[in-house]
């Protein structure tokens, strides 16, 4: 063996095992390669990763995003309310101009069904009204739509606040005695904190409804009334009470709830 | 004819008359102390020896002094259940002249008086302390005794039927 073919080998002898190792870093550097450049290798591999990264941050918005977007969105309201108005003034605008058009066909089905109903003893009664006081046949159907209405009449045992009678048009869902009781607290916390004299409170409006009471000696009677509450209705009630008031004491009341249930009901129905 | 009861529950604030009337009434208690403002009204119906019973319960805001509550709240009322913190001192200091009071301006109403949160404190050491009869030990957070209270009410108002 010449000292060159010496040499040849001992070269393979010492870098052979090298050579192995490189060539396997350059077939997985090929590997690596060919799956960041190929859409779909790349996509196998990282697509779970985002999926899921995904679904823990939809989970996360509104603990972790909800008050930052909240804080933008005041910012934003408070730095740009004339842009806000512009940009809801449209859809509030439809919805409210919706809600009428809706109200005005109702309106119009109801006066239309009253005016229509031509054998009806209400239409001669509001024709004689209309010739005599000279008010319009429609503008009396628009007084009527708007009628006061008693919902609701409770009896309360002033001191106690305990339910002597109640009658009510509608199901409802709130305890009676519950509600005679809170009547009875939210009434005892006016009449102490805002009077100065002998004062009580005499009416409660929400909304569509009114209470309105009317205090007693021993007892108080509450009437819930629907539509719209007028003076000329408010005495009406006022003489129907006292009158009811004249023939029944707190204690016939409270011996004989069920016969007065229907007293109050045959007193308060129009 | 009604047999419906007002019963109301005084005492100092955070003695537990709310969490009395709620185990009472909804057999729930939380540690969250909220204080009552103003009134909260429970109802509850029971029968006691045959009795329909119909309790209107007054739960009104903790005052260090009775004669601070609102007389409006108290007028009318068929019984009162005075109640104390034994870990407290000073909710059950005064309880005489506070008994008294009520005794004195509401001669009608029964009363019973209530140590609540008796999971907390050594029974013995208390009663040295206080000067008054207690009638019922109780603990809203266990539940232990808090029906017996409105029984024993109830009961207190058939013999007046």
């Amino acid at each position: 063996m010449t000292d060159s073919e010496k040499l040849v080998k001992l070269k393979e002898l010492l870098l052979s095992e090298d050579r192995d190792f490189a060539l396997q870093i350059l077939q997985k550097l090929e590997s690596i390669e060919s799956t960041l450049n190929e859409e779909q290798l790349l996509a196998q591999k990282v697509n779970p990763i985002i999926n899921k990264k995904l679904d823990t941050f939809t989970e996360e918005i509104p603990s972790k995003l909800g008050p930052t977007i909240t804080e933008a969105l005041k910012i934003q309201i408070r730095d740009s309310q004339e842009k806000v108005v512009e940009a809801l003034f449209p859809i509030i605008g439809k919805m409210v101009k919706k809600y009428i058009q809706q109200e005005m066909r109702n309106l119009s089905d109801n006066i239309n069904s009253q005016v229509q109903n031509t054998f009806s003893v209400k239409k001669w009664k509001r024709k004689i009204k209309s010739l005599f006081t000279g008010i319009s046949e429609e503008n009396i159907i628009l007084s009527e739509m708007v009628k006061p209405k008693v919902n609701q009449i409770f009896i309360i045992e002033k001191d106690s606040g305990l339910l002597i009678a109640n009658v009510s048009k509608d199901e409802e869902n709130i305890d009676k005695d519950m509600i005679a009781g809170m009547l009875t607290a939210i009434k005892a916390f006016v009449e102490d904190a805002f009077t100065k004299e002998e004062q009580s409170l005499e009416l409660i409006q929400y909304e569509l409804y009114n209470i309105y009471i009317q205090n007693l000696s021993s007892y108080y009677v509450a009437v819930v009334i629907s539509g719209s509450f007028n003076s000329g209705f408010k005495e009406e009630l006022e003489d129907k009470i006292f009158d009811f008031a004249s023939k029944h004491k707190k204690e016939k009341l409270i011996e004989n709830s069920k016969v007065i249930n229907k007293l109050i009901e045959s007193l308060f129905n129009d | 004819m009604i047999n419906s009861k007002k019963i109301v529950l005084v005492g100092h604030f955070g003695v537990g008359k709310t969490s009395i009337v709620r185990r009472y009434v909804s057999n729930i208690f939380t540690t969250d102390y909220k204080v009552t403002i103003g009134v909260h009204i429970f109802k509850k119906e029971i029968e006691v020896n045959n009795n329909k019973l119909t309790f209107v319960i007054w739960d009104l805001e903790g005052k260090d002094d009775i004669e601070k509550v609102r007389v409006s709240h108290l007028l009318g009322t068929s019984g009162f259940i005075y109640i104390v913190d034994p870990t407290r001192n000073t909710t059950y200091v005064n309880i005489e002249s506070e008994v008294g009071y009520l005794k004195s301006n509401y001669p009608k109403a029964k009363l019973l008086t209530v140590a609540n949160k008796v999971d907390l404190i050594d029974k013995e050491a208390f009663l040295k302390d206080v000067s008054f009869p207690i009638d019922f030990f109780t603990s809203a957070k266990t539940g232990d005794n808090v029906e017996e209270i409105f029984n024993k009410m109830g009961l207190i108002f058939l013999k007046d039927l």
